[in-house]
């Protein structure tokens, strides 16, 4: 790694201040989230770091947060604790006892209006007929509530699938025999920087690139490899809303040289050959080869 | 919080009656959009919900993970939408109006109120006490969401200045708030 600012295997106190609060570039910080999660160490000073950094946090001029708030985080975590199902299983056996000792009582004095008993029980059973009701559609909700649980179950997964991805390209970093060739920009109208990291035992390179700009709609980014004049490619990617993007291949079996790196422009989908304009280049004549 | 890991509704609801006002007054610091604030504090909440297991007690104090969680999806959603807060008054200014709108804690515990109120008077004691660059490229971070070179093009002071400031402030801020929050 050649920035002075990216972290080292045990990372320093203050690259833990930078990452506390939140002055490091996205995938650097990355970097540091992962690592702390195995380092006991590291992770001690990044809690440290964390807890200065709250300090601003809680310094925060106090504003009351909406009353209706509370209403939808309720209604958005699904806690019901007096719903009309309570209600109405709490009430049902309750309003039956009380209508029976009610005709008891007539039935024994005569001085109780049946006509009067008849219009009550009437109003009653109206009353439970709208919270049956109210339970039916808490049960459309809790379906609905349900699906979204799935959403969130699949999109929870997708998050662990690149995490997985994250921690390959960390041990990737770690590895002595790991390295990394830094991209030269075409187009000095940008911002953006990339870096390629060369695993020759694995035989997989990722690229990663901040502050790009999205591609024009219909086109793709699309990386090569310069191996003896014919290019090869290893796929295509877009860069997220934020500029930053990752992409990770194999290098083709039977490939003995790779003398460069191009990025290109292509169409969406890809290209066959390389024809687009370059946005990076990297020179790979001084990596290792296989033997 | 154990208790919430335990699905326990009402404690969870007296969690949130604890740090709502906090959650979304940071929310809102960050997103300058109270309606935005609101979205990401549902958001926070709902989360600590259904994972309470995300925070792990051996991990740090719960204030400060709460905050750093606040922070870090405050400056998601704005760089989403791919603003930068404009910084309305001075933070000296901001100090002072918070020494009027502290409010106390709602019901549950008084001596705990009056020590989140100790707590917040000393960190902002200690805020106050930074010199005004080191507070400036401290809070352009946090609360603006801004990496060290894109603090340094908007200063337009050099990158190391930048770290430089950034790296004396956090070890003030680390000397004044040691043993005392």
């Amino acid at each position: 790694m050649s920035a002075a600012h990216e972290p080292t295997p045990h990372i320093t106190q203050e690259q833990a201040d930078e990452y506390a609060i939140g002055a490091l570039e996205p995938e650097i910080a990355a970097l540091i989230t992962l690592h702390a999660e195995d380092c006991a160490r590291c992770r001690a000073l990044v809690v440290s770091s964390q807890r200065v950094a709250s300090s601003f946090g809680l310094a925060t001029p106090i504003r009351p947060a909406p009353p209706h708030l509370k209403r939808r985080v309720m209604s958005s975590a699904g806690i019901r604790r007096f719903g009309p199902l309570w209600t109405v299983m709490r009430f049902t056996p309750a309003a039956a006892a009380a209508a029976a000792i009610v005709v008891a009582v007539a039935s024994f004095t005569g001085m109780v209006s049946l006509r009067g008993q008849v219009s009550d029980l009437r109003d009653d059973n109206a009353t439970l007929g709208a919270q049956l009701k109210d339970a039916l559609s808490q049960k459309i909700e809790i379906a609905v509530i349900s699906e979204r649980l799935q959403d969130s179950e699949q999109a929870a997964a997708e998050l662990e699938q690149a995490a997985q991805s994250d921690r390959d390209l960390l041990v990737a970093l770690l590895s002595p025999g790991s390295e990394v060739a830094e991209l030269v920009r075409f187009d000095d109208g940008t911002s953006a920087v990339g870096r390629l990291v060369w695993d020759p035992e694995q035989r997989r390179v990722w690229f990663v690139a901040n502050r790009l700009p999205p591609p024009a709609q219909g086109e793709t980014y699309q990386i090569w490899l310069n191996s003896a004049g014919r290019f090869v490619s290893l796929g295509t990617f877009t860069p997220d809303s934020t500029g930053f993007a990752r992409h990770e291949s194999l290098v083709p079996e039977g490939l003995k040289t790779y003398d460069g790196a191009v990025i290109t422009i292509e169409r969406a989908g890809g290209a066959i050959e390389r024809s687009g304009p370059s946005v990076f280049v990297a020179d790979l004549s001084n990596l290792k080869r296989e033997r | 919080m154990v208790a919430v890991v335990n699905r326990d509704e009402a404690a969870f609801a007296v969690l949130y009656d604890r740090y709502v006002d906090l959650v979304y007054s940071a929310s809102v610091r960050v997103l300058a959009d109270s309606q935005l604030a609101e979205d990401a504090t549902q958001d926070i909440f709902v989360r600590l919900w259904r994972r309470p297991e995300a925070f792990v007690a051996d991990r740090g104090c719960f204030v400060s993970w709460l905050m750093s969680v606040v922070r870090n999806r405050s400056v998601d959603e704005l760089r989403s939408r791919g603003r930068r807060q404009k910084r309305e008054g001075t933070p000296g200014s901001e100090t002072q109006e918070a020494a009027l709108l502290m409010l106390p804690a709602e019901g549950d515990d008084p001596l705990r109120a009056a020590q989140v109120h100790e707590d917040q008077r000393l960190v902002r004691r200690a805020l106050v006490d930074l010199p005004a660059d080191q507070r400036t490229a401290l809070e352009l971070a946090y609360f603006g969401g801004l990496t060290q070179q894109e603090i340094a093009i908007q200063l337009g002071e050099p990158l190391g200045t930048v770290k430089t400031r950034i790296r004396l402030g956090m070890q003030k801020l680390r000397r004044a708030l040691q043993d005392k929050v």
